[in-house]
């Protein structure tokens, strides 16, 4: 059987990667700082996948190139997957992603308002290359998702979970933005509201800030993966323990072979 | 003997770009084809996709790379089919409607069966069988490499397949994760995507004659 995926994800904007805590940025470093400061080849041996979003708010066309021209630097010896998202306002928008590198392009706000496009998407593409991210918050004990990097409140979840049934996606990610970037763990509540006929992989993202956190998830029968995009926790050696730990904890990870230590 | 250079068809379904990089890494010289390139100077051909099969089957026959990739493999020079890539080398696809393949393997791209409820698509990584081949020279059995589908062919335990070298890999069932006959190789996986042991085996497929 398929085994369980750690996934890394970078948000990066105009040049520079960002560090999270809900939902508010805070800049961090740029490519040749990740790559120098944090062997970040040597980290990609210990994750399944890697999500690069442009986090940046309306990017215009020079924001667009240099987001993929700074991809096209980062990855040039990482033989990962990659997911690439941010600004997906339309099919021609998808299609320079997978020219880019991306094996999947990730949307969110386009989920809420185009069904057509993100169809237009997966009937060339395949449904396998749309993942879509929603972003949510729990306020009075009601689950609301929200648009505009969470600013703008759009659906209660389960009429979100429901829409869903009209599109060809891939995977879902939750993002926590209760949970984002506090290392608290992720939130194992709202994912069990997601109805059985969702058969979508389901990920969660949120909250990762120690190896336990994995664990504690990853065990679930219905999670196929979680996603962390905590810097500082997890770049170095952090995502070697959580991965290792995780293994010793019998959750069904591959160890890979290090295309770095030669 | 012809000088060493592989060729990535791109008919503009998918991601040939993580290939291209795996590929300079291994430091083979490498050229990107398009429809109207001379496919014999090439002595190895790859075919890549991230696509539905309906699309990429017509694609390949609009701008009659179909013919071509097969007297390419008539003349007994290594090819390998990656994604939809592999699945169009079979006789039929039933993504987004009924469609020809290549019919170089026998059999039928299908969706995994609903009957297994399986979470679909089938992402990860999962293991696939050493056949004990060239192309599998120095990589375990099993070894992990990475998938991202809906469509698979099945494993049907009463084919002889004849000629023909299968490794199976399990998701509810087993389904055809590699096929070679002769010079033809096709991967449901993504070997370059799929770590060291994917750069192992496309670095392999480089090196046969």
């Amino acid at each position: 059987m398929i085994s369980k995926r750690i996934i890394y994800a970078l948000l990066y904007s105009k040049g520079q990667f960002h560090l999270s805590r809900n939902f508010s940025l805070q800049k961090v470093g740029g490519i040749d700082w990740l790559k120098n400061n944090f062997g970040f080849g040597e980290t990609c041996d210990f994750i399944d996948e890697l999500i690069i979003l442009n986090v940046t708010k309306n990017p215009d066309e020079k924001d667009k190139k240099n987001f993929l021209d700074d991809i096209n630097k980062l990855r040039e010896k990482i033989f990962v997957p990659i997911t690439l998202g941010g600004g997906i306002r339309s099919f021609k928008d998808a299609k320079l992603f997978f020219e880019n590198g991306a094996d999947k392009v990730m949307i969110n706000y386009l989920a809420h308002v185009d069904k057509e496009i993100c169809n237009s998407i997966s009937n060339i593409f395949g449904n396998q290359a749309l993942s879509v991210m929603v972003d949510y918050k729990i306020i009075e004990n009601k689950v609301l998702t929200f648009i505009n990097g969470g600013k703008t409140k759009s659906f209660f979840f389960d009429h979100y979970i429901d829409q869903l049934n009209n599109f060809k996606f891939g995977e879902l990610i939750l993002n926590s933005i209760d949970n984002d970037g506090t290392a608290a763990g992720f939130d194992d509540q709202t994912f069990r509201e997601i109805p059985d006929n969702i058969r979508n992989p389901v990920l969660l993202m949120g909250g990762a800030g120690k190896p336990e956190h994995f664990v504690n998830i990853l065990k679930n029968d219905k999670i196929s993966g979680v996603v962390t995009a905590n810097l500082f926790n997890f770049l170095g050696t952090g995502l070697k323990e959580a991965r290792n730990f995780s293994i010793n904890e019998k959750i069904k990870l591959i160890k890979f072979e290090s295309l770095n230590n030669e | 003997m012809l000088k060493k250079k592989i060729g990535i068809i791109d008919c503009d379904f998918g991601n040939i770009a993580s290939l291209v990089n795996a590929i300079k890494y291994l430091e083979y010289d490498y050229k990107i084809l398009k429809k109207n390139t001379n496919f014999e100077n090439f002595s190895h051909l790859i075919l890549p996709g991230v696509g539905s099969f309906h699309e990429a089957a017509i694609k390949i026959k609009k701008n009659g790379i179909d013919d071509k990739i097969k007297e390419y493999i008539e003349k007994s020079k290594p090819f390998m089919g990656i994604c939809v890539g592999m699945q169009l080398m079979f006789e039929k696809g039933v993504e987004n409607g009924i469609e020809n393949g290549l019919g170089i393997f026998n059999g039928t791209c299908e969706k995994f069966s609903e009957k297994l409820n399986l979470t679909l698509p089938h992402i990860g990584f999962n293991l696939v069988e050493n056949p004990n081949t060239k192309i599998w020279h120095g990589i375990n059995s099993p070894s992990p490499f990475y998938f991202v589908h809906s469509y698979r062919v099945s494993f049907d335990k009463n084919s002889s397949y004849e000629n023909t070298k299968i490794s199976k890999t399990n998701y509810g069932e087993d389904f055809i994760s590699f096929i070679e006959k002769e010079n033809v190789y096709g991967a449901q996986f993504h070997p370059e995507k799929s770590h060291k042991t994917g750069l192992s085996l496309l670095n392999n497929f480089a090196m046969l004659n």
